[in-house]
């Protein structure tokens, strides 16, 4: 479970202050999915550091499972834009980095994870010798390693190709299925909002405010993309951004 | 004709595939191609010299070559005198140069305080504080060691400081949200990213440290059998060919080192290797 309340992000000091976030309140529950979506640069990723435990909020709190959070969580996974991975790193060292940070030995499971994925024939290589589309699967396997209860997603597929961009989304939701972990998307992708929230919640330019939240519960129906739940849903989506 | 052209063909694309191939033999045989040019252009300028000048003012390479032989182990002496001050002063500056400059760029409040410093010394010539040195510490062996660690930290310091600011803030916040602590963003994040520029900001640091070693072995020397291979060359001033045997051997000396560095940088940043190999 992740509580969100009354959360402002500020970058600057006094009068030159920039707000990113403004007071924003959610809650995401156990197994639960929400999509954050608004226009490029509205403050979505600030709110989502702010989540991950890496920014501080200015004003407000969150906790995890309970606990306030004031730094990164083994519990809290997050999945960067470009995946994240560390260029000199194997695969297998970027998908265990968690794990190796703790050092800790890389479990039995970190095979599994990467056998799921279908990295296990290259888990010696490194990350200039994949295509763009298995280095998400990398970042995904990394996210796994710790088994984590939420999962923090920020732009995953932005600049892929729209078949891998597809595939990969039906692994997100197939893992969502599977390990049951709260689910935060962030987005600028009507699409993928639709196909992967649950909830979306429509941002506001920046500073970043919930506009309103659009309820998505066929989500992750059999072939989604073809119903018309989905395009009713997507429309829902683009009326809702471009109201002022 | 026809078929003799085909082979030619055959054979040129073999050894183009090969040389992109880069495979170990390959690249060695480049080395000795690129050597055997360096000689030929430098037996060239020698005939040149004595035919204009019609004095032997540059002995050609195998005369060289064949006087390195001759002097042989008083050479050798001078030559591992220089190479051991030149090791130990990189060794020193990179210890040293390149950890402070990395915290430089990437700690705020030290790069404020720090940097006003860096930039009033770094622009003065090191070679100014030489006549410094050699008066407070005297004509052996650490001042030399000092003139030339000094000329390479400055070198190392800029250079790690740059590449620390252009560190890719995904890698820091990747591992920043797998829960790194600070050292261990250095370790696992800014020393590998900043690693190649570092090294070949090392190999630009050879020629200068030699240069350095050069001015502080021709300043003053502790005993003319082992005041290195800047005391040999300046006592060899009025035979030409012992000198080119001197500066020959300080060649040969860069060339190790360069040598060196390239391997060293193929086995930490193997990484990088690999993605051109890939590409």
């Amino acid at each position: 479970m992740i509580d969100v309340r009354d959360v402002v992000v500020e970058y600057g000091k006094r009068a030159g202050a920039v707000r990113a976030v403004d007071k924003i309140s959610l809650r995401v529950a156990p197994g639960e999915s929400l999509a954050l979506i608004g226009p490029s640069g509205c403050g979505k990723s600030s709110l989502l550091f702010a989540m991950a435990g890496l920014i501080r909020p200015t004003e407000g709190a969150i906790s995890v499972n309970g606990e306030p959070l004031n730094r990164p969580r083994r519990e809290i996974a997050l999945i960067l834009q470009n995946a994240g991975l560390l260029p000199w790193k194997t695969v297998w060292q970027n998908a265990n980095l968690s794990l190796l940070l703790g050092k800790e030995y890389p479990r039995a499971t970190a095979q599994a994870v990467l056998d799921e994925l279908g990295l296990g024939e290259v888990k010696r290589r490194y990350p200039s010798e994949l295509s763009e589309g298995m280095k998400r699967r990398v970042g995904i396997a990394r996210a796994l390693s710790t088994s984590p209860s939420v999962m923090l997603m920020d732009e995953p597929l932005a600049s892929l190709d729209t078949l891998t961009k597809e595939r990969i989304q039906d692994l997100f939701l197939r893992l969502w299925v599977r390990h049951a972990f709260a689910l935060v998307l962030v987005t600028h992708d009507i699409e993928e909002a639709a196909f992967l929230g649950q909830r979306v919640a429509v941002l506001t330019d920046r500073p970043a405010r919930i506009k309103e939240v659009v309820e998505n519960r066929a989500m992750g129906e059999q072939n989604y993309r073809e119903t018309t739940a989905f395009a009713d849903t997507v429309a829902r989506l683009r009326a809702a951004l471009e109201r002022e | 004709m026809k078929e003799r052209r085909g082979k030619a063909k055959k054979a040129l694309v073999y050894v183009t595939d090969r040389v992109r191939d880069r495979s170990f033999a390959w690249r060695v045989l480049i080395y000795i191609g690129s050597l055997a040019l360096l000689f030929g252009l430098w037996e060239i300028a020698s005939l040149v010299i004595l035919h204009v000048k019609g004095e032997e003012y540059l002995p050609n390479p195998v005369k060289a070559i064949l006087e390195m032989h001759r002097l042989g182990p008083i050479l050798f002496r001078n030559f591992w005198t220089s190479a051991w001050r030149l090791v130990l002063a990189i060794l020193i500056a990179f210890f040293t140069g390149y950890p402070l400059g990395l915290l430089i760029g990437q700690e705020r409040w030290l790069d404020q305080f720090v940097s006003p410093m860096v930039y009033i010394i770094y622009p003065i010539p090191q070679v100014a504080f030489i006549l410094l040195l050699f008066l407070v510490f005297g004509i052996g062996n650490p001042v030399k060691v000092a003139i030339v660690a000094i000329a390479i930290f400055f070198q190392l310091l800029v250079s790690a400081r740059g590449a620390a600011k252009e560190i890719d803030p995904e890698h820091v916040t990747s591992v920043l949200s797998a829960g790194a602590s600070r050292f261990q963003t250095y370790w696992h994040v800014v020393i590998p990213e900043t690693l190649p520029s570092i090294l070949t900001s090392l190999r630009v640091s050879v020629g200068l440290g030699m240069a350095f070693l050069y001015i502080a072995e021709i300043s003053g020397s502790v005993s003319p059998g082992r005041g290195g291979l800047g005391a040999f060359i300046k006592a060899s001033s009025f035979n030409t060919t012992q000198q080119a045997a001197g500066i020959l051997a300080m060649a040969l000396l860069g060339l190790v080192l360069y040598v060196l560095i390239d391997v060293m940088e193929r086995i930490v940043c193997r990484w990088r290797y690999t993605a051109r190999r890939s590409s």
